[in-house]
């Protein structure tokens, strides 16, 4: 299975923009189970400068500033990728999840140290009690770790209403926790705060997930959106991916993007401009699979 | 032998005496200081005293409390004696921090680069990354400049046995050796016989090979050198200024810069100019919005991608707040073994940071001798006192210590050792930290020869700036040869002449285009009042209409005064408003208040200006504070006195700076200005004054300082015309209008990309004026027929003025939107 991806962000100033500077973390990344095969940037007005960087987490970061004055900003992504199989298996048997969390400190392996970083408070989500005794109605004594992860993805489903009304960008993830309805990057800042604050290390995915038509209408283009969902580590098993806004696991119709602390690492568009007063923001991404 | 200047420290033996060990001998290395101290006297040391704190005030050395709201510009505090160290322990004391900065370096470029120090489990993993300072953005980047400390700040403290011990370090922007600089001029200045006599290691070679080591840092010759500084709101916003000045930097906020292409540049009235080095005193994550703190006003967007591309040098490197958390101070005794080789020289005071189980079980059991803070100072929390605990909230703070342990660090408390400090005539002991600094010159590491001593407020209490306590200078007895060298005078060195200026930044343009315009928006007032005041209680009620016209000439908005159409103030009323009018610092439109924004322009350019000036500056403000019972009719004398400063400002502002583009913006400033309050005075005359309001000539002529030129003319003849003559039109009256448009219009033509539609309409003002002929004028007298046909060149003499009164101020807009307004536009974040 190919995808290919359009995700187009159109900004539009009241006045001109004299200098905008801006980073795109829109290169989905290459996984075991999901390859890049092609991946384009465009942007208008062409930048006066444009370079790559891969950050701390191995994302691919691309800055450009735009010196001329514009009204108008489009960042186009268009990106291929193959799927190869599923991401990390699910295990069936896994020790118990204290046992998991309690070796995580000790573990001075590459692998271990760089998810470790994962268990901590981020800019955008801090470690609270009553994430932790939300987290531990699933993560109950000697429940084995997969258990109780796909428990609490579960249980945010159900006690959490899909509302792109009441949140923004920036809602602490208190406030989601209180109103119990969000968007999909609330409720994965929001499992990723509960596993933290039981010392379980998780990381934030932003990505793509592929939606289907009602049944007998045409795909619509353009329809779908960016989307974000949680990754826990489990020593000796490794990365497991769960998505709390549809309790699923993901598998091969979710295509991650970046992964980083929380969304402020891996925001796909931000930036800094000057002048340009007030703004309107037009996200639309495009998921199609290409069948050969 | 006693010491009789002397107070016993009150809990003597507590804690270590720097001045004495048994409380009634001075140690050797005090002696002198002591005896020189008694010959001296009380009563002449309460004169230096005073004396000295005078300086302070008038030069305008101040700290900014954050917590306080009358804390802004608060006056630095300053005690006399300095602390002595003898040179013995000065070696000690300096193989030790250079030795830690060596050390601190060497950790910071493992966490910045291959981390091995992690992998190893020489350094907590947890300490890495649970540390908000930790920037993950610099990580890789290439070792910036010589190290990623160019200079350290270390706060040593002294115990009871006379250990000195390390209670802090400062790594990503250390304060306070501008204000250790100043001390030592402050003090060498109150103390010149015993600075001399003292052999004491001076401190301005130090300076030098700062301004050396951050030139050395730029590939290019001359490299351009900037200070960034959070700006005047920041507690030490006096001492970047006074650096800046010092070493010869353009000092900087974050909205003077921006990126282009990936390097850095300066907004400067000129254009773009390229930065290459940055001495940041701004805190790492908020000096890039784009990278580091999204919500930060205080840096400029891209400049991490600007340090990635090696396109400028960051002193000192983003990223090196990561290790001014006390938790490090455990490792450090194996870390210097491990890089360095060497034994820990200077131990840290007795330091655990809960992350490690060991450590969290020792803190909860010994909690009552210990003082808990946050392992990452960014979090908040204030230092926790365990004895100071009541036994309830113990175990709910053991609580909140087990959960999340990595983010506690517990210290033990360091009865700090005291010094005499000089105090209501005589000498008393208080607790002192001694800070530290050692600097990476590229070559080697230098230690400040002494440093800033931070004394208590009070016996046994916390020593803190932000606490409201004062500050001391160190003398180091030196036993060997003492370098004199002063900044200003390098030896045998040969010298490039230069006629270069130094660039003009948009921001600097806009604070002395507000200075020359304040300034004398602050002349006018002063004159119009003292011209007042005199006349306010000896009036009759015609004459009080004339006083109210010329008041309405200094357009003040928030006038007490009742509306001209309901009701005519009384002179009491008048009386009042003058008061208010000069003293009441809360109307904008005061005197008071126009003084105030004058020391505030002045400030945010002080290291623009010379001492004289900013000494000027500072009398300013306080020579129209008024006494309790200060009589209405001294005011006069009291403006006066203000006027003097002024015309001495001016004057200054004449012979003393160079014509360079700061002093054009500085005179289009004052020219504008004056211009401006002339027009509406002037507008006075065009509109036909009756018989009864020609007294307001008379005070027209004294408010533009021309009487006598219309005396020698005219003589006592009082005629609008003539006046019109002296005020408008004389082209030599440095007072008349004309003077004003031609001299603005002379000054304009020079600044770099000028507006040449302005140009052009400020000649063609001047053309209109120079056309009106006043002998053609026809003004109408007193009892004549009020429509005369001369009357007619009149009224277009006064649409005129009333042209100009919209045309002057939006010249003055054009200018701040040409020249100030981007370096006043801040970023605005963007994301999805």
């Amino acid at each position: 299975m190919i995808y290919r991806i359009v995700h187009r962000t159109t900004y539009k100033y009241k006045n001109p923009v004299s200098v905008g500077n801006h980073v795109a973390c829109l290169t989905p990344r290459s996984l075991p189970h999901h390859r890049l095969t092609r991946s384009e940037l465009h942007i208008q007005p062409t930048p006066a400068t444009r370079t790559e960087r891969v950050d701390y987490f191995g994302n691919l970061l691309c800055f450009f500033t735009v010196q001329e004055p514009h009204k108008e900003l489009v960042v186009e992504a268009r990106s291929e990728v193959t799927m190869n199989g599923l991401s990390t298996p699910w295990p069936q048997e896994s020790p118990a999840w204290e046992e998991i969390a309690g070796a995580l400190p000790n573990d001075q392996s590459p692998a271990g140290l760089d998810a470790y970083q994962f268990g901590f408070e981020s800019p955008r989500i801090r470690v609270r009690p009553e994430f932790a005794s939300y987290a531990l109605q699933s993560f109950t004594p000697g429940r084995p770790m997969p258990e109780a992860l796909l428990d609490l993805t579960a249980r945010i489903h159900r006690d959490f209403r899909f509302d792109s009304k009441v949140t923004n960008v920036r809602t602490p993830t208190e406030e989601v926790f209180r109103k119990r309805r969000g968007v999909c990057q609330d409720f994965a800042h929001l499992q990723i705060a509960c596993l933290r604050s039981v010392n379980i290390a998780a990381r934030y995915v932003s990505g793509y997930l592929r939606t289907y038509p009602p049944a007998g209408q045409p795909r619509l283009v353009g329809a779908d959106a960016s989307h974000a969902w949680v990754s826990a580590y489990c020593p000796g098993i490794g990365w497991l991916d769960m998505d709390p806004t549809n309790n699923v696991v993901p598998s091969d119709g979710h295509v991650t993007l970046a992964w980083g602390r929380d969304y402020g690492d891996v925001s796909p568009l931000r930036g800094l401009i000057l002048g340009g007063g007030a703004h309107t923001l037009k996200v639309a991404v495009d998921m199609e699979p290409l069948d050969f | 032998m006693t010491v009789d200047l002397y107070q016993n420290p009150l809990r003597f033996g507590a804690a270590y005496d720097e001045l004495s060990a048994d409380g009634v001998t001075p140690r050797p290395h005090w002696k002198h200081l002591m005896d020189s101290l008694r010959a001296i006297g009380p009563e002449e040391l309460e004169r230096r005293w005073e004396r000295a704190e005078r300086r302070i005030r008038e030069n305008g050395i101040t700290y900014n409390i954050y917590s306080d709201p009358m804390g802004a510009n608060r006056p630095w505090r300053i005690d006399i004696v300095p602390l002595l160290i003898p040179a013995e322990e000065w070696r000690y004391i300096e193989a030790g921090i250079i030795q830690r900065a060596r050390l601190l370096s060497l950790i910071l470029e493992d966490l910045y680069g291959p981390q091995e120090l992690v992998a190893e489990g020489r350094f907590p993993a947890a300490l890495l990354y649970a540390n908000p300072a930790f920037l993950r953005p610099l990580v890789g980047v290439r070792v910036p400049a010589h190290s990623y400390l160019h200079m350290l700040a270390v706060d040593l403290a002294r115990s009871r046995d006379g250990q000195w011990w390390v209670l802090a370090d400062r790594t990503q922007a250390p304060s306070g050796s501008g204000y250790a600089l100043e001390n030592r001029t402050i003090v060498s200045d109150v103390l010149p016989d015993l600075f001399r006599t003292s052999n004491v290691l001076r401190l301005a070679s130090f300076f030098r090979a700062q301004r050396e080591a951050l030139t050395s840092l730029a590939e290019g010759d001359n490299p351009r050198i900037v200070l960034l500084t959070p700006g005047p709101y920041n507690e030490t916003y006096f001492e970047h200024s006074y650096i800046a000045k010092y070493l010869g930097f353009t000092l900087v906020e974050g909205a003077d810069l921006t990126i282009r292409d990936r390097h850095v540049y300066l907004k400067t009235v000129d254009g773009l100019e390229q930065v290459d080095v940055i001495l940041r005193r701004v805190d790492d994550s908020f000096c890039d919005p784009l990278e580091l703190r999204g919500e930060s006003l205080l840096g400029v967007p891209g400049l991490v991608d600007a340090i990635v591309a090696g396109n400028v040098k960051v002193a000192n490197a983003l990223g090196s707040g990561l290790i001014e958390t006390a938790a490090i101070m455990p490792f450090l005794p194996g870390l210097s073994t491990h890089l360095l080789g060497e034994k820990l020289k200077l131990p840290s005071v007795a330091t655990w940071w809960c992350g490690q189980s060991y450590a969290l079980d020792w803190v909860l059991d010994h909690l009552d001798s210990v003082v808990v803070k946050p392992a990452f100072p960014s979090r908040g929390m204030e230092p926790v006192f365990g004895a100071e605990l009541p036994q309830t909230e113990k175990s709910k703070f053991a609580e909140q210590l087990r959960a999340r342990p990595h983010e506690y660090v517990a210290q033990e408390q360091i009865a700090l050792s005291t010094a005499p400090v000089w105090d209501d005539g005589c000498l008393n002991s208080r607790s002192v930290v001694l800070r530290t600094y050692v600097l990476n010159t590229g070559r080697e590491w230098i230690a400040i020869p002494g440093g800033l001593v931070r004394v208590a407020e009070a016996e046994g209490s916390v020593v803190s700036m932000q606490r409201g306590g004062h500050s001391k200078d160190a003398w180091v007895l030196w036993d060997g040869h003492v370098d004199t060298f002063s900044m200003l005078r390098p030896r045998s060195e040969p010298v490039e002449l230069r006629r270069v200026s130094r660039v003009v930044p948009s921001s600097v343009a806009d604070n002395v285009f507000w200075l020359g315009r304040y300034a004398e928006r602050a002349e006018n007032i002063a004159r119009i009042l003292r011209s007042m005041i005199p006349r306010v209680r000896r009036s009759e009620e015609a004459e009080l209409a004339c006083l109210v016209r010329l008041h309405g000439c200094m357009e003040s908005r928030h006038s007490k005064l009742p509306k001209p159409k309901n009701r005519r103030p009384t002179s009491l009323e008048l009386e009042q408003e003058m008061i208010s009018m000069l003293t009441d610092a809360r109307r904008p439109d005061s005197l008071a208040c126009t003084l105030e924004e004058v020391s505030r322009v002045g400030g945010n350019v002080r290291e623009r200006l010379s001492a004289d000036m900013m000494f000027l500056i500072g009398r300013l403000r306080h020579s129209i504070q008024v006494e309790q019972g200060t009589q209405f009719l001294e005011y006069p004398t009291m403006l006066t006195a203000c006027l003097e400063l002024l015309s001495a400002f001016s004057g200054m502002e004449r012979e003393n700076i160079n014509r360079g583009s700061g002093w054009l913006f500085l005179s289009i400033g004052r020219r504008l200005e004056r211009a401006i309050y002339l027009t509406r005075q002037l507008r006075e005359i065009t509109t036909p004054l009756a018989e009864q309001d020609w007294s307001l000539l008379e005070c027209l002529l004294e408010v533009a300082d021309s009487s006598m030129t219309y005396r020698t003319r005219y003589y006592t003849t009082l005629q609008p015309l003539a006046v019109l003559d002296v005020l408008m039109a004389d082209e030599t009256n440095p007072r008349s209008l004309d003077f004003q448009l031609s001299h603005l219009l002379e000054l304009y033509e020079k600044i770099p990309r000028y507006l040449s539609d302005d140009l052009q309409a400020m000649r063609d003002a001047l053309a209109l004026l120079r056309g009106f002929d006043l002998r053609e004028l026809k003004y109408p007298l007193p009892g004549a027929a009020t429509a005369t046909n001369g009357s007619d060149g009149l009224s277009r003499l006064d649409r005129f003025l009333r042209e100009l009164e919209r045309l002057l101020p939006s010249w003055s807009n054009n200018l701040s939107s040409r020249y100030f307004s981007h370096a006043r536009t801040l970023p605005i974040s963007i994301g999805q």
